[in-house]
């Protein structure tokens, strides 16, 4: 297959070396606004052809499929403008601005027989994978509950605050933490199904060129109900992940390795917490030295898009499902829509 | 003479705009949107001009009446490609706009980073090679910011006949910016000190400053690169000394032979973190030799072609840097 990629940035990078790894892909060209960039980038990972005009690029190079790794506020355009160019599209999250503008996406793809991905990197990591596989098995009994939070400090001035130049997150409804909506609203989503309903509160505590820093939601999906947080606030930096089940309880940091169950034990009762918690200390040791050792080899905390990626065109050459289907992405889209500020509401 | 000068806030270019105003010439100072400059002691002649490289539209307007840009904006924290955004995509959009203006005079501040110190023996001067393609890209996200700002400036200079002079400074030292990455490896107060004996490339601050603002007005400098170091450089045991002397910080010194550590490094990359994605730039051989490699380093191409001597020797320069503050604000 025939790639190109538009929006030479940070994620970019990513999409970049894990593509260069899959077999039966070509990487056949770049695009980005800043000529330096995308020729650099096509230097970098020996990219054939660079372009500052994405439409030239599709014109020429007829791309069997594009990567949109530019600001959200762009990939709408660019996504109608690669799929009437006869390409399937991977998009970088959050999709489009609106959910408008996602519905009319999908259905231009689907008239046009070509796909639209929205990239949930996280479903794929290890961790997710795994609490999968148990509940798939039986051994994990049925969700009852998902908690996911995210701290993140993002109020520096080098990223989403930066007080030199507005991020283009910020025209966000929802601000930088729209930015990470689908991360929680995929993995929501994946646990407990289309949601029925949502409960919200957003809110700002610290001064920044931010609308909002601090975000929580109750959601009732038709499976199991979620409370989803990102806090701006909160320190250190984690990404917890945790599955409450029929027989057993799940405890992920997606940005490190870490993953805990406790369950059901062939011990008398009053010594359970006593060797649950000897094997949750051993699992946590591993995974602290599991950490330490994958920033010496491969993705870090983006092995999830690497599967996602390589699960992609597996599926594109085979003509098998994919494994983000167009009812996910819009069934997460509607989620997110749920979860966004009302108006007025700050 | 009206100069336009980058990054005017910075560490370097708060002495850029001090030596052009001794020399009476008028300086627009380009800072960023939000950067505070009340406290900065530039008299009201110093024009300022608020822009963001990366984003503002109207750029051009910044050219307006200037005679030549000195130009040493550069992002030099975040990640690798935050710091291209911000200094080659940022220096592409700045000479994009001066295209269309009058001004065809350019004074680049680049940088020592740009040489290939794996492959230079001897001493390093002007003559040394480069890094080549596509090796650059093993290089940190800094070098290869420095290395395609002075590409991209080349090529519009050559595009639209200007006349352009590339300076390269070494470590940039002064005061608050005392420790230098060639004095080896801090861990908490203690330092290793790889190399004692290895001299370094350096220039104090206001040493840098001054050859900076004789390139803008010496016609010699039109067409050239010359490296700004002040002489042939302390050595790293000596410079260190003075560093925890001047500071009053405390701490042990370990001195290693750079051929050990080198070796050993080199060792450990091929067997270990040859894949790596986050290791520290001390266990790259060819980061580590870029800081730290035992070269000889010259300025005569510098003291020759724009007539320069240092205006401080080095007692003077550890005076401005440790000493009692002379000016309030300027932090000289």
């Amino acid at each position: 297959m025939k790639l190109a990629l538009i929006g030479a940035g940070q994620i970019a990078r990513q999409h970049l070396a894990c593509l260069k790894t899959l077999p039966g892909v070509e990487l056949a060209a770049v695009c980005d606004l800043s000529a330096a960039t995308a020729e650099a980038t096509a230097e970098r990972y020996d990219i054939g052809a660079w372009f500052t005009d994405h439409r030239a690029m599709l014109e020429q190079i007829r791309p069997d499929a594009v990567h949109i790794t530019t600001p959200p506020t762009s990939h709408f355009p660019l996504a109608m403008d690669a799929l009437n160019a006869g390409a399937h599209v991977i998009l970088e999250k959050p999709a489009t601005c609106t959910f408008d503008e996602l519905e009319t996406l999908l259905g231009h793809a689907r008239k046009t027989g070509l796909h639209v991905v929205e990239d949930y990197n996280y479903l794929y990591n290890t961790a997710p994978q795994k609490i999968l596989d148990l509940i798939k098995s039986g051994e994990f009994g049925a969700v009852t509950h998902v908690d996911i939070f995210i701290s993140l400090n993002i109020l520096g001035p080098d990223g989403f605050a930066d007080p030199n130049s507005p991020h283009p997150a910020l025209r966000l409804s929802g601000g930088a933490i729209a930015d990470f909506l689908p991360h929680l609203a995929s993995l929501a989503h994946m646990f407990i199904g289309p949601h029925r309903a949502a409960h919200t509160v957003w809110t700002k505590r610290a001064a920044s060129p931010l609308p909002y820093d601090e975000f929580r939601a109750v959601v009732d999906g038709e499976r199991a109900t979620a409370a989803i947080a990102f806090s701006s606030n909160s320190q250190p930096d984690a990404f917890w992940l945790r599955v409450y089940g029929e027989r057993m309880q799940a405890s992920a940091n997606l940005f490190e390795t870490r993953l805990t169950f406790d369950g059901p034990r062939n011990v008398p009762k009053p010594l359970r917490p006593f060797f649950s918690g000897l094997e949750e200390g051993k699992r946590i040791r591993r995974a602290a030295l599991a950490t330490l050792l994958r920033k010496f080899k491969g993705p870090g905390s983006y092995e999830g898009l690497w599967a996602l990626l390589a699960r992609t065109y597996r599926a594109l050459g085979d003509g098998t499902t994919l494994p983000i289907t167009e009812q996910q992405v819009l069934d997460v889209n509607r989620m997110i829509e749920a979860l966004k500020p009302k108006e007025g509401a700050q | 003479m009206k100069v336009l000068v980058t990054g005017a806030n910075g560490f370097l270019g708060r002495h850029v705009v001090d030596a052009l105003m001794k020399r009476k010439i008028d300086v627009r100072a380009l800072v960023r949107p939000a950067a505070r400059v009340e406290n900065l002691a530039w008299n009201s002649s110093v024009e300022i001009f608020r822009a963001d490289l990366r984003t503002s539209r109207d750029l051009a307007a910044a050219f307006d009446g200037v005679d030549a840009l000195i130009h040493l904006a550069a992002v030099v924290s975040g990640g690798d490609e935050a710091q291209f955004a911000g200094t080659v995509a940022g220096t592409e959009r700045l000479l994009e706009a001066m295209a269309t203006t009058s001004c065809k005079r350019v004074i680049l501040c680049s940088s020592f980073s740009v040489y290939d110190y794996s492959s230079t023996r001897g001493t390093l001067d002007e003559q040394s090679p480069l890094h080549k393609l596509p090796d650059v890209y093993t290089r940190d996200g800094y070098t290869i910011a420095k290395w395609w700002q002075e590409r991209v400036t080349r090529r519009f200079a050559e595009k639209y006949g200007w006349d352009l002079t590339v300076l390269r400074p070494g470590f940039i030292w002064g005061r608050d910016h005392g420790y230098l990455a060639a004095l080896g490896q801090q861990v908490g107060r203690h330092h290793l000190v790889i190399g004692p004996m290895t001299r370094i490339p350096m220039t104090h601050v206001e040493n840098c400053a001054d050859v900076f603002a004789l390139a803008a007005v010496n016609p010699s400098a039109a067409g050239q690169t010359l490296n700004i170091v002040d002489g042939p450089g302390e050595r790293i045991w000596s410079y260190l000394s003075d560093y925890m002397r001047g500071t009053g910080e405390r701490g042990w010194r370990l001195p290693l032979p750079y051929g050990l550590s080198i070796s050993t490094v080199r060792l450990a990359f091929a067997t270990v973190f040859r894949s790596a994605t986050k290791v520290p730039s001390i266990l790259i051989p060819r980061r580590l030799e870029s800081r730290l490699k035992p070269l000889k380093f010259d300025n005569s191409k510098l003291r020759q072609t724009l007539s320069w001597t240092p205006p401080l020797d080095y007692q003077e320069c550890l005076a401005r840097t440790y000493g009692a503050t002379t000016r309030s604000g300027t932090g000289d």
